[in-house]
Order: structure tokens, then C-alpha cells, then sequence
């Protein structure tokens, strides 16, 4: 039993954040697949306040705004998957989703508290990271409301933890429509097809010209407190001809940038030989395919 | 009314489960659906220590909480005596605790969130000791003792208790149990072999997972009557036991089962939650409803047997085989239940599932502090033949012969006699064999899979055959393996089956009820099935050991046919016709040979109703199969009727990540006879899926006696889109002591999918594992293994 001393459901972003300032310490409840499992396992306590967000219009939504894709905080996982903006212009968004837990969880859980969640495993972040998203917070500090914007890689603290701000919000997360040439994949490995959480997951974007890849991000999940950069296997395909000497140093410098921990799902060994693995399978599918 | 009815049958057919309509519309009231009027919720607190002494329990702060009824301990219940088939088990834990899940205290409330709020109020000051979390460190010498014997006044306090067997008299070592058993001279046979092979190969802990959770509602009456609610999968057994453990009239237990969620297996021991559920009962003099959280049911409930098994044998060049040698060590936790007893069946198959003429075969079930073990579909069966069927291959290959063949030379035929004393009266063996090979197209699929092992390429595809022998007509090893069967017939036509059987799901009251309509020449809409209440229903041993449909269905066709016979006696002098020659079709009785209809079933039961005489019909028949004890030497014919069953697997190795996927399923099952085509199927679908899981997926983490994934997050039951294509044969051997020629196959599904998967992998890999499960990290591991040792 958690003992809550207040429940607010604010009606709009203005309201959210006032209440935020004023109440100091606030849990936040969107879709709950993350809040209620952890605080029922005891591992997540339930702050003063419980806020339930879901009746604010303004973290609600998919629009493109200039050579942008805003995705509002509450966009559940299902609306993310299906809507046009996104598979016309993200369609790596929309394949992560398909692989995002179970149809029930999809349907409730949001975009923001997968991203607020931090979990090293959260399946959006990866493919978020390489598609070069930033989160966009909010807050209300004085009377004027204080809006903020950050890349995804530096949201991230630790698990579970971010730099969100005691008093602010996340209110969406903003993506630049790729540009020409551009390509992208995400592979999230699991053991089994469906409801399974990444034993790690990788992905890699940039841009293909001429055999050649640019402006390449690659991010890895499950490997690190965090969902992490790989900035070595960054470096080994920035600017290569994706031949098969380019992939297997790839493949290498991912394997060896990253450093997991061995858990009930895997061990840091097996981790690190499927980062190895997978790394080589999603370049050679790229090599391939174009 | 018809003028003739021609004769039809319903075995065979496509039967709808009787319970299906209520399942499929969520309607069917579970323990956890149940409430007694005045109830209160009961919880358990269970250790936070793998093996400690417990130096004191204060349960004061929780007595005081508002609306906490009771809270004990060991020190309220004296009088508890141990549980469980070696009696070494108290509900409530005395001095110590030997598992992680062991119970401390428990406490009733008016809701579960206060019991749950008083379970935190409990503080207990343990004082550790050495965990053994490997059996072999059980063995060790100077090893310390999971159940060192009680000493001082207490012990001899017991001593009349101890005489009755009912006492906790601990044990001078670590060792449960022993078996021993031995045929013929392994060491002449080893003389004889042209081909041996050793290998130790390992088991893994798997548990349940029904999804039904544990749960009881216990309460007293005011004359000190107890009823339970209850999901046991034994509920004859279970009132003698508990009539034992709280010394009570086993007269005054009544046993009423609800719908169960699930069993294969896990409800056939009594577990300590249910005697302390009557505890709190008695000390609250409420009802008391205790239901587990599935982390509780991960936790608390019982496993399958971990089990290292070593396994020597051997063959000639002609590939006939020559002996086995077997050692186990099997990892009993720390109690010790009836699962403890699997080696049992271990030794059929080794000894019987193909002619071998010289076997030796040791058990060791030790003390750990890990999980307790229990019995599970199957029942040691997978373990067994997971190491015999990869024998069979490696010696095959050794001798040049193909699998096949190599298991038809040495496959059993009907009429065999082992030495074991089995006496296989029909035996399908070698029709499974053939049938799954021939539909699986297994010999060119195995060349061809070889053949492409050592090529490039991320995927490889195997296939492989595992067969499997288990009991089909009951198992005797309780002094009865009888069943009890009640038919009442009301005044318009319809049949009342009271039955001992217990339906846990498996579609046993559906058998039933179509073994009496055929009998009777009903329709399945005109019988009504009663089978959950020890106060009604005539006894039965419980669901286990595949034999309910033998058992009971035998014993429901004996009270069917007296039923049958008086009704035609009675309609032959009402219509001056000759009884054997009329017949019961269509709820008619008609002429058997032309099918003219001589009334309705029911204006005859009316007219003996309504006669001078006032004659009801109700019927009862008792059935005991024609199967013998084993003897102390472990021979025997236990079982009326052996089941055969041979599947062939198919599988696709990913070399790059170690995922095996399943992709076909084939098998042939001697059945006998099938009796509910939907059934069977379903039963063996089911139990193919649950050997999919024991080979590839499942596997309870325990570290330190710790379970490290107590939920369906990290446990990881198979999931629908891993549900490979299946193709089920029946080999129809009809039976002669079966019910309408059918035999048990309840288990027989589940046995050898594991060891098949082992031999599909090898087919594909070239790479042989002996440990379960298949995890992705294990075949890679093996893969990577055998990589490196090649270059």
C-alpha cells in the first residue's frame, strides 16, 4: 500500500506545469505499463502526488512542423505505428513499434513515458537516437512558460534516470524528416518472436551515396545503464565504402565499444557476440538492398 | 417419434469439451471467483533466507493491526505433524528454514491488503547457515545436513508418532531417496558391445505455470466439520492425508473442487499452504480463502525433477543393444514430495521403451536448499528418454546404420514380457516409428540436412526422432489404482454420471460422458457429469499417471452397461420382446436388427418409475485394473496398457544467434482407440507445446537457492507465433483392456520432444548439446564451441 496524498488531472499544459512548480514532488502517470508493474514490484515509490496527465490536448498528436516530425509525449505506441506521418517519413519509428511488447501494452503505453522510463531496453530509444531526435521539455519556473529542447542521447542518466527537471515535462519528441538517400534499420534481439524485452538491440542510420555511407549514427540498447552512442562503429563506417571489410571492422569496433552486464537474459559474452553479429546482418542487409 | 433409428456411434467423433462453452465466455467460477460468506484473506511469510536457523519470531506488531483475525506460528500449531511422502516437511517451519519459499508465520484478515500490511509487521532474527545449492555438494562428506534429527525432549516426545510414520525423525545425510534396480549383467552385456558410449547429460528446473494459481478456501462448521475448497488434483488421497496432519476423522473432510486452472501434476502433494490455511481457520473460526500472487506460485509451487544423469550403453555391430548403465542424482530441494518417486518411470524406459537385456540403474534423490521438486507431466519420463533417444542416435551412427532402422531393430513388439515384468498386450512402436518417419519424410530430410551442414549459410535445418514409452492403463502404485462410478437415470430420459475422476482441464468428464452416451444411446446433450465433491462422487486414486480415461472410463462403461442391461430386461417384459435383442439408439429402445423403435427411453423409465415397484435406475461399478504391484526389486506389470508414441522434429538453427525455431511437428501416437477426436488432438497438441517449452524456452533460474525470474517476464512459456505446424497421427492398437480399446495418453505428448529437438539440432548442426534448455545462448555457445575447436 502507497499512501498518495493528492491526485491532479491537469486539463492543460499551462495547468500541468504550474502544478508541477507548486506540488514539488510529483509522479507522473501517462500510459502506467511502466509505473504500475515497477511501484507494484516495489521498486518504483509513488510520490506525494500522483499526476495523471492524459487529459492535456497539447501532449497529444503527430504533425510535421517546418522539416520536423513532432510526436506528442502521449502518442501511445499503436497510434505512433499507424499514423501516416510516420510511415511515410519514419518508417524505422513504425517497424520498432510492430516489435514493442504485446498489442494490449501498445495500446496504453505511451511514447514519453518510454522515453521518461529510460529503461537501457526501452524500445523506441534506440531507433529514436539514430533518427536524431530531441526531446522537447517544459516547465513553468515564473511566470513564463520555459520550454527546452535536448538531443534523446543526452536525456539519458542512468537507468531509469534522466535530466528531466523535478518541475518540468516532456511534452513530445521532435525528429528531422531524413533526408534523401537516407537509410536506417533497427533490430532489437530477443529470444522469442513476441513479448520480450531486448536482450540487446542496435541501430544504424545515415546517408548511402555511391556505396558509401555519411552522417551515420548507430546506437545500442541493452548493453549499458543507458541506451548508448556507438561512436566507434560510427567512425568505422563514416564516410567507407560498405564493402565487406568496412562491415566486419564495423561489426568489430561495435563489439568491442560496448560493455553489458551479464543478467538473467543473457550473459556480457553472448551480449557482446550478438552485438558483433547483428551489427554485420544489418549492414549486409543494406549493402545488399541498395 | 421415429419409426427407426439406425445404429450410430460416437467414438471417434469431434466432441466438444463439456466445459468449453462457460471457458471460452469467461463464466467459469474458479477458486479465485469464490467467496464464502464471512471469509477472511489468508497470507503467508515466507523466509528471506535460503537456510537459516530461526532465532525468534515477534508477531505482536501484526496481531495489533486492525482487522487481523490471526497470525501464527509453528509455536500455535504444536500439534502440526510433517507432510509430504517422506514426512519431512512442517507446514509452518519450527527451528528453521531450509528454502527460500519455506512459511514462517501467517496471518487472517479482513482483507489482503491488512494481511498483507501484517505480514510486514512480522519481524523474524534468523542466524544463516552453509546454502547447498548443488546436489553433488549435498554428498560431499562432512557436508552440513538439511535435516539433522531432531534431538532432546521434542524427539522423544514423537516417539509414538514416529512409530505411526507420521513424525519428522530428520536424516543422517543428505540422501531423500534411493532406487536401485538392476536385469540381467551389464557387465556381460558391456563384453558383448561393439559400440559404447558415456555421457552425462543435464536437466534443468522447469515448473508448472498453470494458470490457475495455487488457492484454497478452508472452513469449519459449528459440529468441527471441515470444508475445503480446493484445486488438488487428488482429492481421495488428499482427505486421509489431511485427516493425518490434523488428526482429525478423515469422516469430518470434505473435499469440493472447483474448476482447476491447471495441474499436470502440481496438485497431487499436499503443500503447506493448505494445512495452513486450516490452521488459520481454526484459530480465527472464520472461513479463510488463500489464494497465491503468481510470484508466490513461481516461488512456492513445485518443480520439475533437476536431474544429472549419467548414462553408459552399448550395442553390437549389427546394432542390436547390448546394456545400460544408468546413475542419477536428482535435486529433491529441500523437501521431499511425491515427485521424489519419478525414478519409477525413469527405469521403464530405460529398461523397456526398446530390448535391452542387461540394465543397471541407481538414483540418488538428494537434499538441497533449492526449490522442492514435484511431480509433472511426465513424471521423469522426459529426463529418461532426453538421454536414451540421444544414445540411440549416436550409436546408430556409430554402427553406419540410419536412426530408423537402428530403433526398429531394437523396438518393442506386442506380446513382450520385459525383464522389468511389462507386458506390453498391445504395443504400436513400430507403426509410430514408420508413420512419423514416413510422413516427415525423415530419412531423406535427415541425408539431406547433413549434407548441407558444412556449407555456408547463417540458417541450418535438422530433423529428428524420439519415441517414448509410458503407462496407458493406470500405474498401481497406491495399494488401490481403482475408480468408482455412479449412473443415476431421471424420469425423462437423461443420465446423471457421478464419477471419482477429477477433471483438471484435461477433458476427462467429456471422455466420460460419451463412453456412457455410447453405451446408452444417448445424445452427449442428455448427460449431466458430477465429479468434485468427495461427499458424493465414490472414490478414485486422482488424476495422475495418464489414466484417467482408462480407469474411469472403464469403471463409467461398467455402471453404463448394468444400467443398459436392466433397461432392456425391463423393456423386453413390458413389450414381450427378447432383451438381447433389442438395442438403445437415439434415447429410444429399438429392435436391433431392423432399428424399429419400440418407445422413448423415457416413457420406459417413467413407466418403472411409476410402477408398483417404483424402480429407479441408478447403477454403480467399481473398476481395478488387471495391474500388479512392483515387487522390492522395482519388476512388475504396473500398467493394464502401455502407450507408444514417436515425433519427429524439424528445426531451423540460426548459427549467427543460437535461436532454434520449430518448425514441424510430427507424430504417431498409439492411442488404442481414439475416443473424442478433438480431445486428443488438443490434449496432444498441448503437450507438444509444453515439450516445446521444456526444450527451448523454459527454464526456472535458481542461484544460491535464489529463483532469479519468478514471473512470465524472464520465465518464457512459449509464445503463439513459436507454435510450430503439427502433424498428429493415431495409431489405433485397440486395446483389449481399454475402454472401447482407447489407452492413456495424457503425458505421452510432452516425453519426447526434447530429446527429439537434441537430435534435430545435431542433424543440423552437427553439434550435440546434453544440457536443456535450447536457449539461444546454449546453442550458440555450443556452435561457437565447435567452431573454435575445428579451427
Amino acid at each position: 500500500m502507497t499512501a498518495l496524498d493528492n491526485y491532479v488531472a491537469p486539463t492543460s499544459l499551462e495547468q500541468a506545469v504550474v502544478q508541477l512548480q507548486e506540488l514539488g514532488e510529483v509522479t507522473i502517470l501517462a500510459g502506467g505499463t511502466d509505473l504500475m508493474p515497477q511501484s507494484h514490484a516495489g521498486r518504483v515509490k509513488f510520490k506525494r502526488t500522483l499526476m495523471n496527465i492524459r487529459r492535456i490536448p497539447e501532449l497529444r498528436g503527430i504533425s510535421r512542423e517546418g522539416d520536423e516530425i513532432r510526436i506528442g509525449a502521449l502518442t501511445t505506441i499503436t497510434e505512433m505505428m499507424a499514423h501516416p506521418l510516420v510511415r511515410e517519413h519514419l518508417p524505422l519509428l513504425a517497424q520498432a513499434a510492430d516489435h514493442f511488447a504485446s498489442d494490449q501494452i501498445r495500446n496504453a503505453g505511451t511514447v514519453g513515458g518510454n522515453i521518461c522510463n529510460a529503461s537501457p531496453a526501452g524500445d523506441t530509444l534506440v531507433p529514436l537516437m539514430v533518427l536524431g531526435a530531441h526531446v522537447e521539455l517544459a516547465s513553468k519556473p515564473d511566470d513564463t512558460l520555459f520550454r527546452r529542447s535536448m538531443p534523446l542521447p543526452e536525456f539519458f542518466v542512468g537507468p531509469g534516470k534522466t535530466r528531466l527537471a523535478p518541475a518540468e515535462l516532456l511534452t513530445a519528441v521532435r525528429i528531422p524528416i531524413p533526408p534523401k538517400g537516407f537509410v536506417a534499420r533497427f533490430h532489437k534481439f530477443g529470444t522469442r518472436p513476441a513479448l520480450d524485452i531486448s536482450a540487446i538491440s542496435i541501430g544504424v542510420a545515415g546517408v548511402l551515396k555511391d556505396g558509401k555511407l555519411s552522417q551515420v549514427r548507430v546506437a545500442f540498447g541493452a548493453v549499458a545503464p543507458t541506451p548508448v552512442c556507438g561512436c566507434a562503429t560510427e567512425e568505422a563506417l563514416e564516410g567507407k565504402k560498405l564493402d565487406a571489410a568496412t562491415i566486419a571492422a564495423a561489426a568489430k569496433a561495435a563489439q568491442d565499444e560496448v560493455h553489458p552486464i551479464s543478467d538473467v537474459r543473457a550473459s556480457a559474452w553472448y551480449r557482446k557476440e550478438m552485438i558483433h553479429n547483428m551489427t554485420r546482418r544489418i549492414l549486409e542487409d543494406v549493402s545488399a538492398n541498395h | 417419434m421415429p419409426e427407426t433409428i439406425q445404429k450410430d456411434s460416437l467414438i471417434g467423433k469431434r466432441i466438444t469439451k463439456l466445459d468449453a462453452p462457460e471457458k471460452a465466455g469467461g463464466k467459469t467460477r474458479y477458486i479465485q471467483d469464490l467467496d464464502v460468506q464471512g471469509q477472511l484473506y489468508g497470507k503467508i511469510l515466507r523466509s528471506t533466507r535460503v537456510h537459516a536457523k530461526i532465532k525468534s519470531i515477534d508477531t505482536s506488531a501484526a496481531k495489533a493491526l486492525s482487522g487481523v483475525h490471526a497470525v501464527i506460528t509453528a509455536a500455535d500449531v504444536p500439534w502440526q505433524r510433517p507432510i509430504g511422502v517422506a514426512k519431512d516437511h512442517f507446514p509452518l517451519k519450527t527451528d528453521r528454514v531450509r528454502s527460500l519459499r519455506d512459511e514462517i508465520a501467517a496471518v487472517a484478515a479482513e482483507s489482503e491488503a491488512i494481511a498483507e500490511a501484517a505480514l510486514k509487521l512480522i519481524k523474524v532474527e534468523y542466524e544463516d547457515l552453509p546454502v547447498l545449492s548443488d546436489p553433488n555438494d549435498s554428498l560431499k562428506p562432512g557436508a552440513p545436513l538439511i535435516h539433522p534429527e531432531p534431538h532432546g525432549a521434542s524427539a522423544k516426545h514423537d516417539h509414538l508418532k514416529q512409530a505411526q510414520g507420521i513424525a519428522y525423525a530428520g536424516k543422517p545425510d543428505n540422501i531423500a531417496m534411493t532406487f536401485d534396480y538392476q536385469q540381467g549383467d551389464v557387465a556381460a552385456g558391456e563384453r558383448e558391445s561393439d559400440v559404447v558410449f558415456e555421457d552425462t547429460f543435464h536437466l534443468h528446473y522447469v515448473t508448472h505455470c498453470c494458470m490457475g494459481v495455487s488457492g484454497i478456501i478452508a472452513e469449519f462448521d459449528s459440529s468441527g466439520n471441515l470444508l475445503m475448497y480446493s484445486n488438488t488434483q487428488v482429492p481421495f488421497l488428499h482427505k486421509r492425508e489431511f485427516a493425518e496432519i490434523l488428526n482429525m476423522d478423515p469422516a469430518r473432510i470434505r473435499i469440493i473442487q472447483p474448476p482447476i486452472g491447471g495441474g499436470f501434476g502440481s496438485k497431487l502433494d499436499i503443500y503447506p499452504f493448505e494445512p495452513i490455511t486450516v490452521f488459520l481457520a481454526k484459530a480465527s473460526g472464520r472461513p479463510v480463502k488463500l489464494v497465491f500472487t503468481r510470484e508466490e506460485e513461481f516461488l512456492a509451487s513445485p518443480t520439475r525433477q533437476p536431474v544429472i544423469l549419467t548414462l553408459r550403453s552399448g550395442c553390437k555391430k549389427d546394432g542390436t543393444l547390448t546394456f545400460r548403465t544408468v546413475n542419477t542424482l536428482h535435486d529433491n530441494g529441500a523437501y521431499t514430495s511425491w515427485g521424489a518417486t519419478t525414478p519409477f518411470v525413469m527405469m521403464q524406459t530405460i529398461s523397456s521403451l526398446y530390448r535391452v537385456p542387461h540394465c543397471l540403474y541407481h538414483t540418488k534423490a538428494v537434499y538441497t536448499n533449492n526449490p522442492y521438486a514435484g511431480s509433472f507431466r511426465g513424471y521423469g519420463n522426459l529426463q529418461a528418454t532426453f538421454a536414451v533417444e540421444q544414445h540411440m542416435d549416436m550409436m546408430a551412427e556409430a554402427v553406419g546404420m540410419d536412426p530408423l532402422a537402428f530403433r526398429l531393430k531394437n523396438a518393442q513388439d506386442a506380446g513382450e514380457v520385459t525383464p522389468q515384468g511389462m507386458h506390453f498386450k498391445s504395443c504400436g512402436l513400430k507403426e509410430c516409428l514408420t508413420t512419423a518417419a514416413e510422413a516427415s519424410g525423415f530419412l531423406a530430410k535427415t541425408k539431406a540436412n547433413a549434407a548441407e551442414r558444412g556449407k555456408p549459410g547463417r540458417f541450418k535445418r535438422g530433423i529428428g526422432i524420439a519415441s517414448m514409452l509410458h503407462v496407458g492403463g493406470g500405474a498401481k502404485i497406491y495399494p488401490s489404482d481403482g475408480c468408482g462410478t455412479i449412473l443415476k437415470m431421471d424420469d425423462f430420459g437423461s443420465v446423471t454420471l457421478i464419477t471419482g475422476a477429477s477433471e483438471i482441464g484435461q477433458g476427462s468428464e467429456t471422455v466420460l460422458a460419451q463412453l456412457v452416451c455410447e453405451e446408452l444411446g444417448l445424445p452427449m446433450s442428455a448427460v449431466r457429469v458430477v465429479n468434485n465433491d468427495t461427499e458424493i462422487t465414490p472414490w478414485d486414486v486422482g488424476v495422475h499417471a495418464s489414466r484417467t480415461t482408462f480407469i474411469a472410463g472403464n469403471s463409467a462403461i461398467g455402471a453404463a452397461r448394468k444400467a443398459r442391461g436392466k433397461i432392456l430386461a425391463a423393456a423386453g417384459k413390458m413389450a414381450d420382446l427378447n432383451p438381447d435383442e433389442l438395442d438403445l439408439r437415439g434415447s429410444h429402445i429399438v429392435e436391433t436388427k431392423s432399428g424399429k423403435v419400440v418407445m422413448t427411453l423415457a416413457k420406459l423409465l417413467r413407466q418403472l418409475h411409476f410402477s408398483d415397484k417404483a424402480e429407479l435406475v441408478m447403477t454403480s461399478f467399481y473398476y481395478e485394473p488387471p495391474s500388479k504391484h512392483q515387487d522390492k526389486h522395482f519388476k512388475g506389470d504396473v500398467s493394464a496398457a502401455y502407450a507408444w508414441a514417436t515425433q519427429v522434429v524439424e528445426v531451423e538453427v540460426d548459427t549467427d544467434t543460437g535461436i532454434v525455431r520449430l518448425l514441424k511437428v510430427t507424430g504417431a501416437h498409439d492411442v488404442g482407440r481414439i475416443l473424442n477426436r478433438l480431445g486428443l488432438e488438443g490434449q496432444i497438441e498441448g503437450g507438444i507445446v509444453m515439450g516445446q517449452g521444456y526444450a527451448l524456452t523454459e527454464e526456472l533460474m535458481v542461484e544460491n537457492g535464489v529463483v532469479r525470474n519468478p514471473g512470465f517476464r524472464d520465465y518464457k512459456l512459449v509464445t503463439a507465433p513459436e507454435i510450430p505446424e503439427m502433424d498428429v497421427r493415431f495409431i489405433e492398437t485397440m486395446d483389449g483392456e481399454g475402454p472401447q480399446g482407447a489407452k492413456g495418453v495424457g503425458e505421452a505428448p510432452a516425453i519426447c520432444i526434447a530429446a527429439a529437438t537434441a537430435n534435430a539440432i545435431e542433424n543440423a548442426t552437427g553439434v550435440r548439446i546434453m544440457a536443456l534448455p535450447f536457449t539461444p545462448e546454449k546453442v550458440y555457445r555450443a556452435l561457437h564451441a565447435a567452431r573454435k575447436e575445428a579451427a
